[in-house]
């Protein structure tokens, strides 16, 4: 399509145009509705904010405005894919492998991860009574990070140059041999920004669960979405590490002429290995948090304490270490030979048994307890059984000879949708249901919320079941069409339905926080009856919080002191606490960087050059305003 | 919520086992037979533990349910229950053996590596597959050879030497056995045994670009005197 502004002629593809036009529309009403309410004063403060409350906050409003962007993609996937010979609009070719490539990596980086960091800042210091998390300066710039590279990585679609290499990048396609313009840059730097964010946001989440749990909160009291996260944040700084090295020569690949990952010394299989040593463990970085907020959601709607509390915290870090070894199940067809094939079977299959141990314990907590419904709970058993149909097909694929058959077909598909679905979304929205108190103040509708579960659950099922059919049936992955007599429409017509459905659920979802919010309708601190720390402060939690600072006497120290009917016990004798002060550096940090990360994508090195040069100035700016100045050296003040 | 676990569970059981006309799990060669008894006995296993879990989800739900009548019951807590715990410990243990031993042994007979066999055995065919953007070409024995269609004797044990010319794809009959990757550095051998006669559709399964959807190929297996006659016919 062309256009002609001011004598300019631009000429777009009309699903680019269409992106353009709404923006302008979506942020048209947004200013409007900003000036008018004057909301200046909130935005700069949110902007400057180092809380971590705000910051998740952000995290999730971020995260969750991708997940919808990511989800519209996913409503255009299905709808490409819903009659076999489809033509639609124009998701065929490389529109469509640009569809598939933005949906997966938007979901897994941009959508998950920061969802689930967000409820980790919110939640972690008000579980452990810590006041905020360590580095409350850093946690700013980590999430700044995480929204820069969001923020390039979007862009790339704007400018009709959205990458189309899958969210796996696998070389040599993404090298500059076969996929030599920008968009594959896109992919390269977008994620290393953010992924640089999310490495510093583990780093303080380690230091604040070590250094700042209130007195009395032993490692073995701790609530297990402290647990789940503390393992989790080691999980991220050791994988995603891996992913900056590999994205890093990849970069080198493309830019440098290294050779890395092909050629006669290099090795595409190079990259598979670094990308799935970093890509295995984060499925589980996915799903271990979500684990942590349904151990903690199902106790306290069963109104009773989690079974089995020990084995669920071992069967966390066991978990947490076994994923590390598993990674070349996604390699199983690479031909590495029949020995290692057997030996990551094998692996891959033990991963079920601390799984299994988890999902009978949640059983066992059910068992003789008074479960009501409310949504976060209702998020919570959709999860049980939702994801042991994902773990089943998980062990399928173990089978490294049957794996021959699946890999790489619309049933892998099926086999992740199931888990990361039931885990890591189902998780998230548990997790917002049931923390919307602590973040805003409010509980948000339970009528409205229900609808929202119901058709989420359904169309889940409904989209993905047939799935593991059409796989069978020999469609592969990333394809965008099939022909009548291949015996695939009748499957895939029936996804595309419970697509459907599950957008509509989101829908639901958006009313029920614009219902929530125009009622307006004040909280009480303990709104669900709850049994830990974060329940004894006021919603939403205040930016000071734990004065005077409570002692845990044991595990779940809210439900110990309502049985005995009293008030929990304080101390003034504690560690010193995190110091926060807002800055503005924070967002000018990230700022340079994208505008650094995005001379690069261009190649225009100079200018790069010169916002390095400014990174490097906010750095020391940054030393001279340090807000802890006046405490070091003087050992533990408070 | 119990009714919506039956209702899975029911939906799964029909669509599987009214479905042997899946391709996948009614394959035409041995090598493919044996996947697919890998498959059922995986999914077989698997089906128990789902149905236990089930069960104890449905039963819990909805005897413990919220109800007016147990509104003022206080749950008591428990710490956990180390016998029962070890009990769904070992059990997943010893089903994954079960699992593992079948596994071991077909994977190590079937996994694709980079050893050519010299000499091709009597009852083998090799063919020499080269993949590249966006076609397949098979070239026989004779050195005879064809694009995007593939044309093979029944009754043989078909040995595929595969490499690419740019980057990687993916080998895969859905219909005959499982998929072998492609690589532009290294030839890799994957031997499928005792093909079927009839007609098949093969793919590319690894993303390889714009015309990936579209890197398809024919395949027929033929009798053996034909599949003679075939090949020196190409000459
Ligand atoms: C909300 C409903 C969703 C629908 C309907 C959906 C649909 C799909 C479909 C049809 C594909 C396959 C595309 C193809 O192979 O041609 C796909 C790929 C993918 N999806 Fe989703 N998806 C959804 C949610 C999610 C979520 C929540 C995540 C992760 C958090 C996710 C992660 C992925 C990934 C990683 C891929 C692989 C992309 C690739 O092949 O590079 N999806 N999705
Ligand atoms: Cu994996
Ligand atoms: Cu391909």
């Amino acid at each position: 399509m062309e256009i002609s502004i001011f004598g300019f002629s631009i000429s777009a593809p009309s699903d680019v145009i269409a992106a353009w036009i709404s923006t302008v529309i979506m942020g048209g009403i947004i200013t409007f509705y900003v000036v008018k309410t004057n909301k200046f004063p909130l935005i700069w403060s949110y902007l400057r904010t180092t809380n971590h409350r705000k910051i998740g906050t952000l995290y999730i409003l971020f995260g969750f405005l991708f997940f919808s962007r990511a989800g519209l993609d996913a409503l255009l996937i299905r709808l490409q894919l819903a009659v076999p010979n489809n033509e639609f609009w124009l998701f065929q070719f490389e529109k469509y492998d640009q569809l598939f490539t933005t949906h997966g990596t938007m979901m897994i980086f941009f959508a998950a991860m920061p969802m689930l960091l967000g409820l980790m800042n919110i939640v972690v210091p008000l579980q452990i009574g810590a006041r905020d998390l360590a580095f409350p300066f850093l946690n700013a710039v980590g999430f700044w990070l995480f929204f820069a590279g969001a923020l390039i990585f979007n862009f790339s679609f704007f400018l009709n140059s959205a990458p189309g290499i899958g969210w796996t990048g696998y070389a040599p396609l993404s090298t500059s041999i076969f996929t030599p313009d920008v968009n594959s840059d896109y992919y390269v730097f977008g994620v290393q920004v953010s992924g640089l964010g999310t490495i510093f946001t583990a780093l303080n989440l380690i230091v604040t669960i070590i250094r700042h749990r209130a007195p009395g909160m032993k490692w073995f009291r701790m609530p297990l979405f402290t647990w789940a996260t503390f393992v989790t944040a080691i999980m991220i700084l050791l994988a995603f590490t891996v992913l900056a090295i590999a994205l890093y020569l990849l970069m080198f690949d493309r830019m440098f002429g290294t050779k890395f990952f092909s050629g006669p010394d290099g090795d595409p299989v190079y990259w598979q290995h670094l990308f799935w040593i970093f890509g295995h463990p984060e499925v589980y970085i996915l799903a271990l948090p979500a684990f942590g907020i349904f151990s903690d959601i199902i106790p306290t709607f069963s109104g009773k304490r989690i079974f089995g509390y020990s084995a669920m915290v071992f069967s966390i870090v066991l978990i947490g270490f076994l994923s590390f070894t598993v990674w070349a199940h996604h390699m199983l067809t690479v031909g590495l030979g029949p020995l290692l094939n057997t030996f990551f079977a094998i692996t891959t299959m033990t991963i079920a048994v601390p799984t299994g141990i988890k999902i009978f314990n949640w059983l066992f907590t059910l068992q003789g307890g008074l479960i009501r419904f409310t949504v976060p709970m209702l998020f919570s058993l959709g999860f049980i059984p939702s994801f042991v149909m994902g773990g089943v097909t998980g062990v399928m694929l173990s089978v490294s000879a049957a794996d021959f058959q699946f890999h790489d077909s619309q049933f892998v598909v099926a086999h992740f949708h199931y888990v990361i679905l039931a885990s890591t979304i189902l998780g998230i929205f548990a997790g917002i249901y049931y923390y919307y108190p602590k973040m805003m103040g409010l509980r948000l509708d339970e009528t409205l919320g229900k609808w929202h579960f119901w058709l989420f659950l359904i169309g889940y099922h409904l989209t993905f079941f047939p799935m593991h059919i059409t796989g069978l049936n020999g469609m592969p992955r990333r394809v965008f069409t099939y022909d009548p007599g291949d015996g695939l429409t009748v499957t895939n017509f029936m996804s595309t339905i419970g697509a459907f459905l599950m957008g509509a659920g989101i829908l639901f979802f958006f009313w029920n926080i614009f219902k929530t919010h125009r009622e307006n309708e004040p909280v009480s601190d303990d709104p669900w009856n709850g049994r830990t720390l974060e329940w004894t402060v006021p919603s939403p939690s205040p930016e000071e919080t734990f004065d005077p600072m409570p002692v845990v006497e044991g595990m779940d120290p809210l439900w110990i002191v309502k049985k005995e009917g009293r008030e929990m016990r304080t101390t003034t004798d504690h560690r010193s606490t995190p110091i926060a002060r807002d800055s503005i550096l924070p967002v000018l940090m990230a700022l340079s960087l994208a505008a650094l990360t995005f001379c690069m994508i261009y190649q225009w090195f100079i200018a790069s050059a010169i916002f390095a040069v400014g990174l490097f100035a906010l750095f020391i700016v940054r030393s001279f305003t340090d807000e802890k100045k006046e405490h070091y050296g003087k050992g533990e003040a408070s | 919520m119990k009714k919506l676990g039956l209702l899975i569970l029911s939906g799964f059981t029909l669509m599987l086992s009214g479905c042997s006309g899946i391709n996948v799990l009614d394959p035409k060669s041995s090598t493919g037979k044996d996947q697919a008894y890998l498959i059922w006995l995986s999914l077989g296993i698997m089906a128990l533990v789902l149905i236990v879990v089930f069960i104890l989800f449905a039963y819990f739900v909805y005897k413990y349910r919220y109800s007016e009548a147990r509104k003022d019951y206080e749950p008591v807590d428990v710490e956990g229950n180390r016998k029962l715990e070890l009990t769904y410990t070992i059990i997943p243990v010893i089903l994954l053996i079960i699992l593992a031993v079948p596994t071991v042994r077909i994977t190590m007979e079937q996994s694709p590596d980079t050893s050519a066999s010299q000499k091709p055995e009597d009852g083998t065919t090799k063919i020499e597959v080269t993949g590249r953007q966006f076609e397949w070409e098979f070239k026989h024995e004779n050195g005879a050879s064809v694009k995007d269609e593939l044309v093979l004797p029944e009754d043989e044990d078909i040995e595929f030497n595969l490499h690419s010319e740019d980057l990687i794809h993916s080998f895969w009959i859905p219909e005959l056995a499982g998929k072998v990757d492609v690589f532009p550095n290294k030839e890799l051998n994957y031997v499928i045994r005792d093909v079927e006669r009839g007609e098949y559709e093969g793919k590319c399964a690894e993303f390889c670009g714009v015309q990936h959807t579209n890197m398809t190929f024919s395949v027929k297996v033929i009798g053996k005197e034909d599949y003679k006659a075939y090949i020196n016919d190409l000459k």
